[in-house]
């Protein structure tokens, strides 16, 4: 199954585990710690792909003052500024996060107020939301270049 | 004399003038205008490459952030609300009211903006929606005056409770509070920090209060006029009236503290996807298609809080928040005038910046100092957040105005929406001032709400050090 779908189905289980936060708390008086922390895991999954998806669906807010232009060559030049703006950020932040990332994993790191397992799950997420932004930026770059030889 | 803190005030610059000039997207210029400043920082010795791993913890924080959980559900709600036809039923079921004459129409957009504003996430966001929805059907005032109330109905969203603007502001305004705190000198009669619920609290009855004035003119322009006959919708009153009287429950129960605003947008998101099941609305396709949606919606605004993030770490390591505050206070002008000063700035940052990026970025630099100035919280926060929906309204650069009038089917000139638009701001104006001289409005709702959990300034250490490690925030 695709990334994309399947991220976006899960902001449903995301609504669900909030909204029983409530009963649980209420009634139950158990359990609100738990599924807190499981929307949270499910949440940074879902931002991981969020911000690709909006990436790939051009969906990102810009200011757009319809200033007529040279469409073909301000379209490689923001396609090029884009990649400048994000890769290098990226990549700066894959290399200082990277020996955390692997405490988390090895130790399989809990939730520090719950103790619930699961919270290298936010950390793994954040290096794939990295990784996505570095893969788009790249592919949209390659294509722009053999789109201009062609 | 230490020019460090300059180069956070040019690096914004860059960013407003790079803003205006290159149409890519935000995020990405925030974290291209970040990464540059921060290597030339580097280069030059002002700080350590070390302190800069702190990004991507930073980062993480977002993914960490309670109050963030609920930015996908109001987008979600956002969409269904439009989907299942609830806004439309809304719209249809006020612009057939037949005493409001003219008026109803106008006034039917207005309420609209106040149902939808709030869970649409950002004002691009309601503004495109609205824009889409309400162009048409107000399009026989004249192009100006139709692109000028749908802007206006979108920036409702920002002052009114829960809008996820608000929830934000709520947090920024916490840890400014904490700052403030530790400034020397502070007088204030508040003896603890302010919370996301102080600030709903605040920003209730002055958002009435626009809304109101915005009617009441819209009433006093409008009522003459003769639209088109609205077509009947069948059941459309029996929805708009079930909406209404949920939408109001789940505000009674963020207001009163019995639910949290993230559990109150899961429970109006969880109800309407039951709405929809159970009616069948949607088909699988459109499901797939309003999923995807929301998820690249929610993308788009969480790679903005993403960027804001970045910039203002390395704002902040620059050094610039400290300067501009102590610049704010060694002021030689009186400290309201020199506060209505400051309030003119944030608004023009917030003429070529989105909601979101004024709250991470140019709020945490500016709040402090105000808090410090005007002694209240509350009241600052309030000022803050009129003074942004004030700027998304003014032409040309206004995000609301600008959105509504690329949307526009008639071209619309600078000088016929200014014009239009100049009632609107002018009612925002009043209530500025309101706020501005006289504070108590924001706490008209003070005690009479369930007084959240104390925070006493002898926590405010301890805070400051959870806020310094970027840890999470409002656990229920």
């Amino acid at each position: 199954m695709k990334l994309r779908p399947l991220a976006a189905c899960l902001v449903l289980p995301l609504a669900l585990l909030l909204f029983i936060q409530w009963p649980l708390r209420e009634w139950i008086h158990a359990y609100t710690r738990l599924a807190n922390d499981l929307a949270q895991a499910l949440f940074a999954l879902y931002v991981s792909v969020a911000v690709y998806a909006a990436s790939r669906a051009g969906a990102h807010l810009s200011l757009d003052l319809n200033v007529p232009q040279n469409a073909a060559k301000v379209a490689r030049s923001k396609v090029a500024l884009q990649w400048l703006c994000v890769v290098p950020w990226a990549c700066f932040c894959l290399w200082s996060f990277g020996p955390d990332l692997y405490r988390s994993l090895t130790g399989l790191e809990r939730f520090p107020d719950s103790n619930t397992p699961g919270y290298f799950v936010l950390k793994l997420a954040l290096v794939s939301m990295l990784f996505l932004m570095i893969a788009h930026a790249t592919r949209l770059l390659a294509q722009s270049f053999r789109s201009h030889r062609s | 004399m230490n020019l460090a803190p300059w180069g956070g005030v040019v690096m914004l610059l860059s960013l407003v003038l790079l803003n205006l000039w290159c149409e890519t997207p935000l995020w990405t210029l925030l974290l291209g205008v970040s990464s540059a400043f921060a290597g030339i920082a580097w280069f030059c010795g002002v700080f350590d490459l070390p302190i800069l791993a702190a990004m991507p913890s930073r980062v993480l924080g977002l993914l960490d952030n309670d109050l963030l959980q609920a930015l996908p559900l109001y987008v979600l709600v956002g969409f269904l609300m439009s989907e299942l036809g609830i806004a439309q039923a809304i719209f249809h079921s006020i612009a057939r009211w037949r005493s409001a004459g003219g008026a109803a129409r106008p006034l039917a957009a207005l309420a609209l903006g106040a149902c939808v504003g709030p869970m649409n996430g950002s004002v691009a966001s309601s503004s495109a929606l609205l824009g889409g929805l309400l162009s048409t059907r107000v399009q026989y005032m004249g192009s100006a005056r139709a692109v000028s109330l749908i802007s206006a109905a979108a920036t409702i969203g920002v002052v009114v409770p829960p809008s996820l603007v608000l929830l934000l502001l709520g947090d920024a305004m916490m840890r400014a509070h904490t700052e403030a705190m530790q400034l020397p000198g502070l007088v204030s009669e508040q003896t603890r920090i302010i919370n996301t619920q102080d600030v709903f609290h605040a920003a209730l009855l002055p958002a009435l209060l626009l809304v109101l004035c915005w009617a009441l003119l819209l009433w006093c322009l409008t009522r003459d006029e003769r639209p088109p006959q609205e077509p009947p919708l069948a059941g459309a009153s029996r929805v708009a009236l079930v909406t209404i009287l949920g939408i109001c429950a789940l505000l009674a129960g963020v207001f009163t503290g019995t639910l949290l605003a993230v559990e109150a947008a899961a429970t109006a998101a969880m109800l309407m996807v039951a709405w929809a099941v159970l009616g069948q609305h949607p088909s699988r396709t459109h499901w797939a298609k309003l999923l995807s949606e929301t998820l690249q919606l929610s993308g788009a605004l969480m790679a903005l809080l993403v960027g804001a993030t970045v910039f203002s770490l390395v704002l902040r390591l620059y050094g610039t928040d400290r300067w501009l505050g102590q610049l704010m206070l060694s002021s030689p002008l009186p400290a309201h005038v020199t506060a209505a000063l400051v309030l003119v700035l944030v608004g023009a940052c917030a003429l070529a910046m989105d909601a979101f990026e004024m709250v991470f970025v140019v709020v945490p630099l500016v709040a402090p100092p105000l808090i410090q100035m005007l002694g209240d919280a509350q009241q600052v926060a309030v000022l803050l957040l009129f003074t942004l929906q004030m700027s998304f309204l003014l032409p040309p650069l206004g995000y609301a105005v600008m959105i509504a009038r690329a949307r526009s089917p008639h071209t619309v000139s600078g000088g016929q929406l200014l014009r239009a638009v100049a009632p609107y701001v002018a009612c925002q104006l009043v209530v500025l001032v309101v706020v501005f001289f006289e504070p108590a409005v924001v706490h008209g709702l003070d005690n009479k709400m369930t007084t959240p959990p104390t925070l006493t300034k002898d926590q405010v250490e301890d805070a400051l050090e959870g806020l310094a490690r970027g840890g999470r925030t409002s656990k229920p």
